[in-house]
């Protein structure tokens, strides 16, 4: 571990079951792999132990396009973490593989209305050492 | 959703039940005691005034009771014990599940006469609905899964709902501001209520994002208190002073993709609150023209428009329509939540709204009293589970 001074805030640690580990592991490699059902093609999120679609547990694990849309957004304005100094924004974002996850939006914002704007996923090392999958705004034009 | 079967619950339960006694703690004197520092009682302690109230306003004493339903936050077993009562069937379920679980039960024979009680010292307590370690969380993985991300309040939960859904259905988020100036106005007639000033729709438009595009008058108060029914069945309910009858109940959950929130984003519960109000309006053998008065469980004011839409009171894109012309306040089309709701009465978790709509029905509500209340609907829409009980003469 390398040292961190102790100002540096703590972000709120992931739930980790044991079919969540696997993923997190994969995240801290900058791969991000979900489970994808070899029966039935559905990919999983959040992590489990069969498929909720035909209850397969032939389940890989596979990485991830990365490319998704923005399903909603939300702005806080409130200070509720640490971590997270308001203003910062969250976004539920649908991935070309099906699964819905929920993430943050790193600049640059788009203008107006975020909704069904393509993205892609990056991975951003938070102070603490945790990190995230996150997204930015696909080049226009480039990835549509 | 189209694979469901288009199955409802027996009309047996119609009418087999009814609310013969209600009461709730002093929501308004105890919250400026919390405020001022004081700690009036616990959960338990809440839940047997509210009983005792109850009690009173049956008419019995707590010989007559055995079953007993007791709300989320307290032990079944110590709450039983604190009331002095050793029923002969008991449960824990939230308010609307409370409700629907004593018709099963007494028009199973399983109980006469249960008491539904429930106490919640929140406030007082310094209950966290938001953050890592979120109350509920170990019951509904979304309220905590995200947190990595920031996103760690109902709130926002309720924000990301909304924003996805003015983009599916059209609707203005200005026109959202209707719910809570209606509110407050019906609440500005009800001294049970702790926020009683009524506001405007420009203040409401002024007021300060907490988690945008929800305003701080979107949001639900926290405040400690208790509320209890008692119910009993029909046939031993006509001896009673005043009884209204559980015309009907519905049920439809929504559970698959609950932690993605994908039921949230994308289908807005709608295909839920569909098949719950069919069941309903099939049970009571009318629908949502001969309502009286709507009660939406409204820990957010967003709750309301999708409500309307759900539930058939509007057609799916119309909420905002709806609210801005025909009207849910004072002297509108649809009265709802007609106390004041969680945004202006008091936080009961869907407790306070059973017996608003009790109160109304008996005509007991003084300034805010709906004329001529025959039919009471209140629904709630919560964690996947849309619910619906209709209370009736």
């Amino acid at each position: 571990m390398t040292d961190t001074p102790t100002e540096v805030p703590l972000t709120p640690q992931p739930v980790m079951s044991m079919y969540d580990a696997p993923m997190w592991l994969s995240i801290r490699n900058n791969a991000l792999e979900l489970q994808h059902c070899t029966s039935c093609d559905t990919t999983l999120y959040p992590p489990a132990p069969v498929c909720p679609h035909c209850l397969s547990s032939g389940l890989e694990w596979r990485a991830v396009s990365g490319r998704g849309t923005v399903l909603s957004w939300v702005v806080y304005h409130k200070t509720y973490l640490d971590a997270y100094p308001a203003p910062y924004n969250v976004i539920a974002v649908r991935l070309d593989e099906g699964a819905v996850l929920v993430s943050n939006l790193e600049a640059p914002l788009p203008e107006g209305n975020w909704i069904g704007r393509k993205v892609r996923m990056i991975y951003k090392t938070m102070p603490d050492g945790l990190v995230l999958p996150r997204f930015v705004l696909c080049e226009s034009g480039a990835d549509s | 959703m189209s694979e469901w079967k288009a199955a409802s619950p027996s009309k047996a339960l119609r009418r087999a039940a009814a609310v013969v006694g209600v009461g709730h703690s002093d929501w308004v004197g105890d919250w400026k005691r919390v405020r001022g520092g004081e700690k009036p009682t616990d959960s338990y302690g809440y839940g047997a005034i509210a009983f005792r109230q109850a009690l009173d306003d049956a008419g019995i004493g707590k010989d007559e009771i055995d079953g007993l339903i007791v709300g989320p936050t307290t032990a079944y077993e110590r709450m039983s014990e604190v009331l002095g009562i050793d029923p002969r069937w008991g449960d824990q379920a939230d308010a609307v599940l409370s409700v629907a679980q004593a018709v099963t039960a007494v028009q199973a024979g399983l109980a006469e006469t249960i008491a539904l009680v429930y106490g919640n010292d929140q406030r007082s307590a310094r209950i966290q609905y938001g953050g890592p370690q979120a109350m509920g969380g170990d019951a509904f993985l979304s309220y905590v899964y995200h947190s990595p991300w920031g996103l760690t309040s109902q709130g926002a939960l309720y924000a990301l709902t909304f924003r996805a859904f003015c983009e599916a259905r059209g609707f203005d988020p200005l026109d959202l501001g209707h719910v809570a100036v209606a509110q407050r106005a019906w609440s500005s007639m009800n001294p049970n209520a702790v926020m009683r000033k009524r506001i405007t729709l420009d203040e409401y438009r002024a007021s300060q994002y907490i988690c945008e595009p929800l305003r701080l008058y979107d949001y639900c108060m926290i405040n400690d208190g208790g509320v209890a029914l008692i119910v009993t069945t029909a046939e031993r309910a006509a001896r009673f002073r005043k009884p209204v009858y559980i015309e009907a109940i519905g049920r439809r959950d929504l559970n698959r993709g609950a932690t993605s929130l994908e039921p949230r984003l994308t289908d807005f519960y709608l295909s839920a609150q569909q098949d719950c109000a069919r069941q309903a309006y099939d049970m009571a053998g009318f629908g949502p023209e001969d309502m009286d008065l709507f009660q939406v469980y409204d820990s957010f004011s967003v709750h309301v428009p999708l409500a309307l839409e759900g539930y058939g009171y509007c057609a799916v894109g119309e909420a905002g329509r709806f609210l801005r012309e025909e009207g849910i306040g004072p002297g509108g089309k649809l009265p709802t939540n007609t106390g004041g709701g969680h945004l202006s009465e008091t936080y009961m978790q869907g407790w306070a709204h059973q017996i608003e709509c009790v109160r109304q029905v008996r005509g007991e509500c003084g300034e805010r009293q709906v004329d001529d209340c025959r039919h009471a609907h209140y629904t709630s829409d919560v964690a996947g589970k849309a619910v619906s009980i209709i209370y009736s003469r």
